[in-house]
């Protein structure tokens, strides 16, 4: 098992350096440079102002050298000072993850709560019309375009019923602490990333839910009298929620990552919208950081995935 | 855009701008204030402003984005204050004169101008400023002050904009040794718009003096004082920045010019123009911006007051005359065609709601530049513009397109993807040139692709939609003088990307920039340049000059004393008040 | 295909054999049982061939062109009195219904073109790296985890944010980053068929490694590959609309399903029901090639569906 987990612990390191190379070379071969952006309109700025800022940049040197620039300073902690906002990049970064945050385990706690009862249900109503829809429900729920659905939510509960708000996480000038405002904000946003997620679940749990009813423990269970209820949920979940378990921390740092659209729609102040935006104004350092640290983040819950399911099931064949 | 002053007399500035204010304008009038009322203003309240982006620096030489300029011209005044309706310098915590030659301007700072730790703020503070910009690598304003004697010896940088490092001090700037709050600037030859550039910025030496010492480098750009300044002269004092969501800024009860009558000012980061709507109309929000779109719904709020004024700059087609690909351009005629034959009322309406006044030349309406005498309108004629097109030589062929020598006249009308504004104003465009017969078509690209394109004058450029910021100071040389227009094979980068020139135009350009005799900085001459410039523009039209779009700012009806005007939102502040 | 050899049908656990057209007929005969996934590939032909025809539509039908603008009827709603705006007109007065049938036409363009590049490189990378195995294996490996450990759709706008890809080089880029699913799978098959006994009789025979490959091994996986054909294409036509409505891919005045509700904010007040027609057609394409993958799986390997 030690091996194991330092086998896999080395493996994350080339994959991390091949992350490196590839964030690297998608920000600084891209066309175009942030100087000229910020730039444009500047009164009395000459081309021999922009060729002084692209050398105290350092963006005039070869590329290769760039990248050994960055990689030195990332191991020793720093990614660089944002172009435009001349802060320190990953400070900026983590000011916004605990947004990103919320709505990801937001999400994740709307799957469990809706996505695994559904699948409960539609084993348990198995052949019903319930059991119908909650499986077309399975497939549909993947097919639908997360923005659109954002916006179709927002047209319903913002802009008609008004129930509901559909930008940011806080409305202007309340109080942070003010939970019934901020769960106003944060559930249409958590609700669509969790769509994909709750039409999974229920997939998945319907289909442990009956092959747990069918096997003999059930039916002993069952012959000692329990009821059918107490037996599901009781034996039948237990067994069906060690791959939902395992593959939570895979869900989470996926959520991080796919989150990015959604904040756009919903103006959601996270890590995905900020590194986007810096994306739009070519500010290298931003982007650079946020790619890697949402990567560093899968990287790591894969490892930690594989992990628990080594541990949870000795059977799978861990290389 | 920074200000710009010519002010041979006061008087003549006087009468100039009386001038300029009745004569005959279309578009909305400046806002009126709010209506003088004999209330005494309350003390106390907060005003809550809501922007898109955090700011990135409080260090008024390292600020390049509009959101770190609002925080700094409420916490550091200037020497001089553009008037905020018609743009001319004017004295704020300096009077300033320019001798006979134009070549020397003095300065006497205002005895009560103080800084909020109760040091007098001295010609010193604004010396500092000055060496501070020459000190610093990642300002953009340094070639701002190259014609300051000396300036360039003392500044260190880029060689090629001819910093060369060697001076301890800059020659140019005498401090009067008896009064410390007068100096004088010399320059090295006559330049209209430098007084607005003189405005510099002035810091107070007791905070950042040692950056600019004898041994300093490039320490100022990361001087911790920049994002945590502790010494201030404007009407509110840094107090907290909340990091990604909101700056605080409390009164400074100290002001020269009065303490203001609300407690604090507070500018919080929102997530788009929506929100900062949204936040009107729930209170939350004491003014803002406000988007076309949103009027409508906005009118029908009682708590919030609207405010229009008209843009200090304007949204406009440019056409690349020297286009390999689009030869028609190069003709006069056929841009006038191009002016006549696309409906501008319609499009106005179509894309801004209506909001915004249709320009036929460079500058616009609320600026004292603006040509008093009547222009060609250019108003929306079908049949003139199809009699020009054919009068070029472009006759429609059988497919009921333009040819012309066996080519057909294609135009690609290029704008930056994710303005919706300049994204439909393509498109409608396209559409109604090709009522004409021109095979046009819109295509948007990305503003980084499209920002180099047109500064290096890449000729796969046809027709562009862009806008231009105008400031205080009417000097139109980087966009249209022919020494701005890039030149490929000499690798020189520009503004001038029509590539049109005119030699009267360069020589109205000049007399009003760089005039032989100082007297002609005055601003009657300086006007008369600017007509025959923006008749040749008129008529010539390089661009087709679009549209200057109305500003329209929302404001609770509790707060009193708000007066935005084109050239400055915020030059009253301290005297503003929450009516409770 | 090979009528000597028995087609294997690898399963996680055991191995069958099974005579060797009876796969296809299997499949067949399931399928043809199976209404759902009949009626979804009838619906998407029916979708197909509606945005195919769009250029007739436009002409015969609507009368209005894709691009034709009027100023004077901005956000109609929709109407039977002009059929133009029978979905309604947009801001700049065009016909809705006439955008959404064009837009198709690039919808699926991108989808099964992306999705061909996806095969095309999943498929050789796989069976080179499963068949081959060493240091080619771990090569691949190591360059599939790495494209895994960033999430995909954030690096896809990235880089579209980054280099702003026009519609061709987009199709390649999305090419470039989907196969790893679709490589990861060949490999684990083919991995697996390498050890069978009809490989190492060919091998003895002296049949080369690229006949092995192409005529033995990849027959075998073809039948699976099908499957995430489908569900390829679905998720590219996600992406691509993704992308278009952030104003990254397809850009105006070209339409396509996503860049129809890129203006969809200022739709929301005036004219709501812009919102709901593009966004209905990405559903209703997706979900249709998700059920024929569906179908598709559980005709070919009914036992794949647990997993």
């Amino acid at each position: 098992m030690r091996d194991f987990i330092i086998r896999r612990l080395l493996y994350a390191i080339p994959t991390l350096i091949g992350i490196s190379i590839i964030t690297f070379l998608i920000a600084r071969l891209s066309p175009g440079d942030p100087i000229r952006l910020f730039t444009f309109g500047i009164r009395d700025f000459t081309q021999a102002d922009y060729e002084h800022l692209l050398h105290v940049y350092g963006l005039d040197k070869p590329i290769p050298l760039q990248y050994v620039d960055w990689i030195t300073n990332a191991l020793r902690g720093s990614f660089g000072e944002s172009l435009i906002y001349h802060r320190d990049a990953f400070a900026m970064l983590i000011e916004r993850v605990p947004a990103t945050l919320q709505l990801a385990i937001a999400a994740l706690l709307l799957q469990l709560v809706i996505g695994v009862p559904l699948g409960v249900l539609a084993a348990l109503k198995r052949g019903s019309w319930i059991d119908g829809a909650i499986r077309v429900f399975g497939v549909a729920g993947h097919a639908v375009p997360a923005f659109w659905l954002g916006l179709i939510l927002i047209i319903v509960f913002a802009v008609h019923l008004r129930w509901l708000p559909s930008i940011g996480l806080l409305t202007v000038g309340h109080d942070q602490w003010d939970i019934v405002d901020r769960i106003k904000h944060i559930l249409l946003p958590a609700f669509v990333l969790a769509l994909t997620g709750i039409a999974n679940y229920s997939r998945i749990l319907r289909t442990e839910t009956l092959d747990v009813l069918a096997q003999d423990f059930v039916r002993t269970a069952h012959s000692k009298g329990l009821r059918e209820r107490t037996v599901v949920f009781v034996h039948a979940l237990r067994n069906a929620l060690i791959p939902v378990v395992t593959a939570l921390g895979g869900i989470l740092a996926a959520l991080v990552g796919g989150a990015l659209v959604i904040e756009q729609v919903f103006s959601w102040p996270g890590v995905g919208q900020f590194t986007f935006q810096a994306a739009i104004a070519k500010d290298y350092p931003i982007v650079q950081a946020g790619v890697m640290f949402t990567s560093t983040l899968l990287v790591l819950s894969y490892l930690v995935r594989d992990l628990a399911y080594a541990m949870v099931d000795p059977r799978i064949k861990v290389s | 855009m920074t200000h710009h002053l010519t002010a041979r007399t006061v008087l003549v500035v006087a009468a100039a701008a009386l001038l300029v204010a009745t004569a005959c304008s279309p578009g909305p009038a400046a806002s009126s204030p709010t209506p003088a009322t004999s209330e005494k203003p309350q003390q106390g309240g907060k005003i809550i402003q809501g922007d898109i982006t955090d700011i990135a620096t409080m260090q008024p030489i390292l600020s390049a984005d509009t959101s770190s300029s609002r925080i700094i011209n409420l916490i550091y005044d200037t020497i001089i204050l553009a008037d905020p309706n018609n743009g001319e310098p004017k004295p704020r915590m300096a009077t300033f004169s320019i001798s006979q030659d134009g070549l020397t301007y003095s300065f006497e700072i205002n005895a009560k101008a103080n800084w909020s730790d109760g040091k007098p703020v001295i010609a010193q503070d604004w010396l500092t400023g000055l060496k501070a910009v020459g000190k610093s690598q990642k300002t953009v304003r340094k070639s701002s002050f190259q014609d300051i004697e000396g300036f360039l010896d003392y500044c260190v940088g880029s060689a090629s904009s001819g910093c060369k490092g060697t001076a301890k001090e800059i020659s140019g700037v005498t401090i009067d040794p008896v009064n410390a709050k007068k100096f004088s600037v010399k320059l090295r030859k006559v330049s209209c718009p430098a007084i607005i550039d003189l405005n510099g910025y002035t810091l107070p030496t007791q905070v950042f003096g040692k950056y600019v010492t004898d041994t300093s480098k490039d320490e100022i750009d990361t001087a911790p004082e920049n994002t945590n300044p502790t010494v201030f002269s404007g009407p509110f004092k840094f107090s907290e920045w909340r990091k990604g969501d909101q700056i605080i800024l409390d009164k400074n009860p100290d002001y020269w010019q009065g303490a203001a009558n609300v407690d604090q000012y507070i500018v919080k980061v929102v997530a788009n123009q929506t929100a900062i709507a949204n936040g009107l109309k729930t209170g939350e929000l004491t003014w803002g911006g406000i988007q076309p779109k949103d009027l409508a719904d906005m009118q029908t709020v009682d708590s919030v007051r609207i405010t229009k004024y008209s843009n200090l700059g304007y949204t406009f087609m440019s056409w690349n005359t020297l286009s390999p690909t689009a030869p028609a351009l190069a003709d006069k005629r056929v841009r006038q065609a191009l002016a006549y034959g696309i409906d501008m009322d319609q499009v106005i309406k179509a894309v801004v709601f209506g909001e915004a006044t249709k320009q036929v030349a460079h500058h616009v309406p609320v600026q004292w530049a603006y040509p008093s005498t009547a222009l060609e309108q250019y108003k929306f004629d079908k049949v003139k513009a199809q009699q020009l097109l054919t009068d070029a030589g472009w006759v429609k062929g059988s497919d009921g397109i333009l040819a012309k020598d066996g080519k057909k006249f294609s135009l690609t009308i290029s704008t930056n993807s994710g303005n919706q504004e300049r994204e439909t104003l393509a498109q409608v465009a396209a559409e109604q040139y090709k009522q004409l017969g021109i095979d046009a078509k819109a295509a948007p690209e990305a503003f980084q692709g499209l920002v180099t394109k047109l500064t290096t004058g890449d000729p796969v450029i046809e027709g562009n939609i862009i806008g231009w910021a105008l400031g205080a100071e009417p000097d139109p040389y980087q966009i249209w003088h022919s020494s701005q227009i890039p030149d490929r094979t000499k690798g020189t980068t520009g503004f001038g990307f029509t590539g049109f020139k005119d030699s009267e135009m360069d020589k109205a350009i000049e007399a009003a920039r760089n005039p032989a005799n100082a007297a002609d900085c005055a601003i009657a001459t300086r006007k008369k340049n600017y007509e025959t410039f923006n008749k040749i523009l008129n008529e010539n039209q390089p661009y087709n000059f679009g549209y200057a779009n109305n500003v329209i700012v929302g404001s609770q009806k509790t707060l009193q004393g708000f007066d935005p005007h084109p050239f400055n939102q915020i030059y009253n502040v301290y005297q503003w008040w929450i009516k409770q | 295909m090979a009528t000597t050899t028995a087609v294997v049908r690898v399963v996680g656990a055991g191995v069958m054999a099974r005579p060797s057209r009876s796969l296809w007929s299997n499949a067949w005969w399931t399928l043809r049982r199976d209404r759902l996934t009949i009626g979804a590939f009838c619906v998407l032909l029916m979708l197909a061939a509606l945005s195919l025809a769009a250029p007739l539509f436009s002409q015969y039908v609507f009368h209005y062109k894709f691009e034709q603008q009027d100023l004077l009827h901005t956000y109609e709603k929709p109407q039977l009195d002009n059929l133009a705006y029978l979905l309604g007109s947009d801001e700049i007065g065009r016909s809705q219904v006439v955008r959404l049938l064009y837009g198709g036409q690039i919808s699926l363009f991108v989808g099964f073109t992306a999705a061909f590049f996806n095969l095309t490189v999943g498929v050789a990378l796989g069976l080179s790296a499963g068949y081959f195995r060493g240091l080619l294996d771990d090569i691949l490996t190591w360059v599939i985890t790495t494209l895994n450990g960033i999430p995909q759709i954030y690096l896809l706008l990235i880089i579209a944010a980054l280099w702003r890809p026009g519609p061709f080089t987009l199709v390649i880029i999305i090419g470039l980053l989907n196969w790893t699913g679709i490589s990861l799978f060949v490999r684990g098959q083919t991995f697996a068929l390498r050890e069978r006994e009809f490989i190492t009789a060919a091998r003895t025979i002296g049949a080369r490694d690229r006949r092995i490959m192409f005529r033995h091994i990849l027959p075998n996986v073809l039948p699976l590959i099908f499957v995430l054909a489908a569900i390829d294409v679905g998720a590219i036509i996600l992406l691509e609309s993704a992308l278009s409505f952030l104003g990254l891919g397809i850009l105006p005045p070209t339409p396509t399903w996503g860049n129809l509700l890129t203006n969809a904010v200022s739709y929301f007040v005036r004219a709501w029901w812009l919102v709901v027609s593009p966004g209905a057609m990405i559903f209703l394409t997706v979900l249709c090639l998700y059920l024929i993958g569906d179908g598709l799986r559980d005709a070919l390997d009914p036992r794949l569906k647990t997993h």
